[in-house]
């Protein structure tokens, strides 16, 4: 045998054990972990969460094949307990999910205050904790480095709002902020106030109530007193529903009314009916936004994931119901793709190399746009604002994306 | 301007505190005759939102006549719960009981979002409002302000006036005593667990016509929280204390407010529980018995 044929066979062998061993590396699947909100306070957006989880994956799995780490296609499996809505159940699952269970990565549960919880143990294990619904900023200054955020800065949520009511009447300057006492809360309370002094408003009104409340009207005397143009505040769904009843009960009339996290669920207008008429909340998705390939080619991204339709359809194929999707599920949904880009380009399921590779990504999928900062704090995606206006959610704000003009000033609660 | 405030807060805090009085009878009257602590208390009352929603919502009736049914569906699962399970403890250590009536809480609220989901559920019942100058109050809470007192009366007519309530009242004196002459113990204990339930699962309605929003299978934990101070404050074992107990918290509640909102730096919502709490443990320092002592 000629000395450069043995050399050659001799290299064809090598490759190709390294070939195998990488292989025989890979595992069969690549298991997601995720102590989720299905019971509780949280469960309603716990549930959304999952549902848009599932729907994904059955997209990574049936579409794309898998996850691709060298020449093999893994599928995803998805791992999931109920947390309860309870921090001490969160920690105890996520031992279990990463011990026992032995998952791959993790995604963490809906709430700031239930994300933060987890992420110790997360970190404990350098697992990749993947945040889905924790906005809160303080989640991201404890220098924690497993960490991935979707969903956007509580810091930003009501920025847009605040520059939108500023186009529309710079003549209305007296601002009231009234935010749920709880992690979430007070992020968005302090970028609110931040960006209203920037702005020149006048904060005439600035308090928090208690997460648990069951009567505002204290608060609301208080806050009618100060006579605002503009009331923005709010926590979650109950709080939400709470605070806007009791300002229609005490007849607190004002040009402009938003609140976080709630305005946007259905839910929010089923309860209160015409009491919801004119009132507005940021979100990070709602069904009927324009994210489609073509505009992640104009943006110069990366386009992944199914399309808005296919999502809907994959979800709702999922939950097992007919449910509209929220952005909860939209934007656990696009954690997942993220996760599965990280992979890709890491093309290691080592969560190291793949919170690496995700500080290295931008793209954008019917979520929108997806990036990160060197802390993992979600900087790419912009929030939108949605109006109620009779029985219909229209978006309003930003321009470009608004499928209606904003009904200002806001009209009487009857 | 905080004078206004001041009586606006203290009006609101009358008008709720009849409710969160109502909404804490059936505790202190299940504690009174049993000696049972309800902890699953905030998941009868959630059963009692929830009736009113599905009478508003689906049947299009005022929630004024989820009263009746809600009151009947907490009777029913008042004497389903005794004869299963509270019969038999009642011999038992404390703790069995405790546990028993936590395990009913936590059976009822999954079964309530097996049937509504975990949807936050709401209504909009809307009959207006009185605008009084110094505050607004709509009809609504008006209504359920008469009606925790009608209820209330109701149940002091019942306990003084009528020979069903004498035997009770028996019963609570001296239960041996009550046996020689003639009551039927095991009855009376068994009627006193479904009417307790059955005035908790009532004032849940009441609590609807208060707030009409916010209807979850896990919305009870709150009031827990609340009918539990309230009961103590008014003295655990009497009803009538528990419905001027929570006319107290009412009172404390909203009309502390308007004092920590003067005070720089502070949160007042987040003040007006420590006091209520300060005051609380004051009332149990100096009158250890609550308000009014056990009837």
């Amino acid at each position: 045998m000629k000395k450069t044929t043995f050399f050659a066979l001799n290299l064809l062998a090598a490759f190709f054990c390294v070939a195998t061993a990488f292989a025989a590396d890979l595992p069969q699947k690549i298991v997601i972990g995720h102590p989720e909100a299905l019971s509780g306070a949280q469960a309603k957006a716990g549930e959304q969460a999952v549902g848009g989880i599932k729907a994904v994956i059955k997209w990574v799995n049936t579409v794309q094949g898998g996850v691709k780490v060298g020449e093999k296609k893994i599928p995803l499996d998805y791992k999931y307990y109920d947390c309860e809505s309870k921090r001490e159940a969160v920690t105890s699952l996520l031992e279990r999910l990463i011990t026992v269970d032995k998952v791959n990565f993790i995604m963490a549960p809906y709430s700031s205050s239930l994300t933060l919880a987890g992420a110790p143990v997360a970190e404990k294990y350098g697992i990749l904790y993947m945040d889905h619904g924790g906005a809160s900023d303080k989640i991201f200054t404890q220098g924690f480095k497993f960490i991935v955020q979707t969903i956007g800065l509580g810091t930003r949520y009501h920025v847009g709002t605040l520059n939108m009511l500023k186009k529309k009447d710079p003549a209305s300057k007296r601002l009231a902020l009234a935010y749920k006492d709880d992690e979430f809360g007070r992020s968005v309370m302090e970028g609110a106030e931040a960006h209203a002094k920037k702005l020149g408003y006048d904060i005439v009104f600035k308090r928090t109530y208690p997460p648990t409340v069951n009567d505002l009207t204290p608060l609301l005397s208080e806050l009618k007193a100060s006579r605002p143009d503009i009331v923005l505040g709010g926590g979650h769904l109950a709080d939400g529903q709470l605070f806007t009843q009791q300002m229609a009960d005490l007849g607190i009339q004002t040009k402009a009314f938003s609140l976080i996290a709630a305005v946007t669920l259905p839910a929010f207008q089923n309860a209160l009916k015409e009491k919801a008429d004119g009132v507005m909340g940021p979100s990070h998705w709602e069904l009927g936004v324009t994210y489609t390939k073509e505009k992640a080619q104009k943006a110069g991204q990366a386009w992944i994931g199914p399309s808005q339709d296919e999502f809907v359809k994959l979800f709702k194929e999922a939950i097992g119901k007919d449910l509209r999707p929220e952005y909860h599920a939209a934007e656990a949904g696009a954690a997942v793709l993220s996760l599965v880009l990280g992979i890709e380009k890491a093309n290691s399921l080592d969560s190291g190399k793949v919170r690496a590779a995700l500080g290295k990504i931008t793209f954008m999928s019917f979520y929108g746009a997806w990036g990160i900062d060197e802390t993992g704090q979600q900087v790419g995606h912009d929030l939108i604002d949605a109006q109620w206006q009779g029985d219909k959610l229209v978006i309003v704000w930003p321009e470009e994306g608004a499928t209606g003009s904003l009904l200002y000033p806001k009209p009487a609660f009857k | 301007m905080i004078l206004e405030q001041l009586a606006g807060n203290l009006f609101q805090g009358v008008v709720l505190g009849t409710v969160y009085g109502m909404a804490t009878m059936g505790l202190s009257l299940i504690f009174g005759v049993l000696k049972v602590v309800n902890v699953g208390h905030g998941a009868f009352i959630m059963v009692g939102a929830f009736t009113s929603f599905a009478v508003f919502e689906y049947l299009g009736l005022s929630p004024v006549f989820a009263v009746p049914v809600a009151f009947g569906i907490g009777m029913a699962l008042g004497m389903i719960f005794y004869y299963s399970a509270i019969r038999r403890l009642l011999k038992g250590p404390e703790l069995a009981s405790l546990l028993a009536t936590f395990s009913f809480g936590v059976i009822l609220e999954e079964a309530v979002k097996q049937l509504f989901t975990s949807d936050f559920r709401g209504f909009n019942w809307d009959l207006g409002k009185i605008d009084m100058g110094f505050t607004v109050l709509p009809y609504a809470k008006v209504v359920a302000c008469l009606g925790s007192i009608i209820v209330a009366l109701l149940l002091y007519l019942w306990f003084n006036r009528t020979r069903a309530g004498m035997a009770m009242r028996s019963v609570v004196e001296d239960s041996v005593g009550a046996r020689v002459c003639g009551v039927n113990v095991d009855w009376e204990y068994a009627l006193s667990f479904s009417l307790g339930i059955g005035l908790t699962v009532a004032s849940g309605v009441l609590l609807t016509m208060f707030i009409s929003v916010g209807i979850h299978p896990y919305m009870g934990g709150e009031y827990t929280l609340k009918a539990f101070v309230i009961a103590v404050l008014g003295g655990l074992a009497s009803p009538y204390g528990a419905f001027f107990g929570g006319l107290v918290f009412g009172l404390l509640e909203n009309g502390s407010y308007v004092f920590f909102a003067q005070i720089q730096g502070l949160e007042p919502f987040a003040m007006t529980r420590f006091f209520s709490f300060l005051i609380l443990l004051l009332i149990l320092l100096l009158r250890p018995t609550g308000l009014l002592k056990a009837k």
